[in-house]
């Protein structure tokens, strides 16, 4: 099954594929057409969103990698779409009105790596208090020491 | 007046209706009242549902969360590849041999180390005893928050005797740190063994004929519960519901039968699927599931390999990731673990199933009762550990 789509993918959208694992396929997809991929992969039975992993590969200058991770509930089979965004315009088109469930994953991404969804319609701070919006603290350039809390010394 | 109701000395007032517009709408609109559900939780950890209520019916509820937000995901990336199982044990420490179990299979896929058999099955009976302390909790949780606090008190009178043999085992009652990747940390007992099978026994012969007699087939229980929170197949899957809850909506999703890890592929069980797709059924799930892994227990204990329980896993691990999946109690628990060739992870994603259950929540509110929301609530069967993580 994953073979058909692959050869699918790659004839509709030009999309280069590797398998990642057994019963999984890795996607190398770009921003433009991520929401095509996405409603293309939806109506080939793929419905179950997993999550949206965001990983920081900025120190080795490779920007943000994207991933959504879908499956597919019938076949048992899982697809892992990649976007690499680079680090200075951090924007991809929002797929939560095709997978309602992705809109919390987004907003998580969104203040945790400061990735922004565009569409989005809630992208407020969840699970970080109001005061850290805009530190990203999942980033790596993020600084543990330089927000931590001064802790009075001696008697109070 | 001839009428007897109002000879009585009642007087009953019917509200005119009318159609409201312009400035009277914001009248209307303060009708609709504002309740903090929350934050210290009846019903779980702590968080805070902020519901809008029209009379007694509920027009909108949102979720507040992050009370217990430790950001695991990036302190396990200041740990060694061994270390960091504390961290990610501590997603939820009701369960956390799954969470252990997940992370140590996607440690081993990158680093291509293949564990022992006798550590595969070790995983197994830890899981499945796992999954019976957090389920004996979902179940008295449940009944709980609709006012009855004894069955609550019977499952963990029945969780303490699993706690027993997770103590004989690994020195510690909740957060045990006991499987690493390479395999499992302790050598499994006689003892141990013995702990496990009186805490099975107990749980077989004392507590489901007891339990089951009071508080399964109980009519009013099912009065409140059933038909409450109903979720279509079709419905569950678009709303992307996880684990019990989505089994109780009929579609027959368990990593332990689709994508068999640790001993499960040798072993034999039933994935536990309910139609009805409302609070009782999510219900009925937990509670066959409960069965069924005191069978699993028993089929591991009985074929407990001999040989070698942990293998040696490398220092430093070569680049690569995995995504791995492992039934945990709540869900499928997913874990995308990156390396970049280092002594520790370079990025770990936690998909934790209770996130996944309570964004689906919101919609599953829309319409209800209010006081079909602790039932609901307690029927999605949620951590607050994986939620904020």
């Amino acid at each position: 099954m994953l073979e058909e789509i692959k050869d699918r993918i790659k004839e509709e959208f030009g999309f280069e594929t590797e398998p990642y694992d057994t019963n999984m396929l890795l996607v190398h997809a770009t921003k433009e057409r991520i929401r095509d991929l996405m409603k293309f992969l939806k109506s080939y039975g793929f419905k179950y969103p997993h999550t949206i992993s965001v990983v920081d590969y900025t120190p080795k200058g490779e920007g943000f990698q994207i991933n959504y991770i879908i499956e597919n509930l019938v076949e048992k089979k899982f697809v892992i779409v990649r976007v690499n965004l680079p680090e200075d315009e951090l924007r991809i088109p929002t797929v939560c009105d095709i997978f309602p469930p992705f809109q919390p994953h987004e907003r998580e991404a969104w203040e945790m790596f400061g990735v922004e969804f565009v569409g989005n319609p809630r992208l407020e701070v969840m699970i970080l208090p109001e005061w850290a919006k805009g530190l990203y603290p999942l980033r790596k350039s993020y600084d543990f020491k330089k927000h931590r809390k001064e802790v009075r010394k001696g008697k109070a | 007046m001839g009428n007897s109701v109002a000879l009585t000395g009642y007087v009953f007032i019917v509200e005119e209706e009318k159609e409201v517009a312009g400035k009277d709408l914001g009248l209307l609109q303060e009708k609709i009242l504002q309740l903090n559900w929350g934050v210290q939780h009846p019903a779980s950890g702590p968080m805070r549902l902020k519901v809008w209520v029209d009379g007694d019916e509920v027009v909108k509820v949102d979720p507040d969360i992050g009370y217990v937000l430790r950001l695991l995901e990036k302190l396990v990336e200041y740990r060694t590849w061994l270390n960091a199982i504390v961290n990610v044990e501590r997603a939820c420490f009701i369960d956390n041999f799954g969470t252990m179990t997940g992370y140590s299979i996607a440690a081993e896929k990158i680093a291509g180390v293949e564990v022992p058999k006798k550590a595969d099955y070790m995983r197994t009976i830890l899981c499945e005893g796992g999954r019976i302390v957090s389920h004996l909790i979902g179940l008295g949780g449940f009944i709980g928050v609709l006012g009855v606090h004894t069955p609550s008190q019977w499952a963990l009178i029945a969780r303490e005797k699993f706690l027993d043999a997770f103590e004989v085992y690994s020195g510690q009652r909740i957060a045990t740190a006991s499987i690493v990747p390479g395999g499992v940390r302790y050598e499994p007992t006689s003892k141990f063994i013995e702990k496990m099978i009186e805490a099975v026994d107990y749980l077989e012969k004392e507590f489901i004929p007891r339990y089951g007699e009071v508080f399964i087939d109980n009519p009013t229980l099912k009065l409140r519960t059933r038909g409450v929170g109903v979720v279509s197949k079709e419905k569950a899957i678009e709303l992307g519901l996880a684990g019990p809850a989505l089994r109780a909506s009929g579609v027959a999703s368990d990593i332990r039968k689709d994508y068999p890890y640790a001993a499960y592929g040798e072993l034999d069980f039933r994935v536990v699927t309910k139609e009805e797709g409302d609070a009782y059924a999510r219900y009925l799930v937990l509670w066959e599931e409960i069965q069924e892994s005191a069978k699993i227990i028993r089929q591991a204990i009985e074929g407990l390999p001999e040989g070698e329980y942990r293998v040696k896993f490398p220092v430093k691990v070569p680049p690569g990731e995995a995504y791995v999946n492992v039934e945990w109690a709540r869900g499928c628990f997913g874990f995308h673990l990156v390396s970049e060739g280092g002594t520790g992870p370079y990025r770990l994603k936690m998909r934790g199933p209770s996130f996944a259950n309570l964004w689906a929540m919101p919609e599953m509110m829309k319409g209800v009762k209010l006081a079909d929301i602790p039932v609901i609530f307690a029927s999605l069967y949620m951590c607050h550990g994986d939620i904020d993580r």
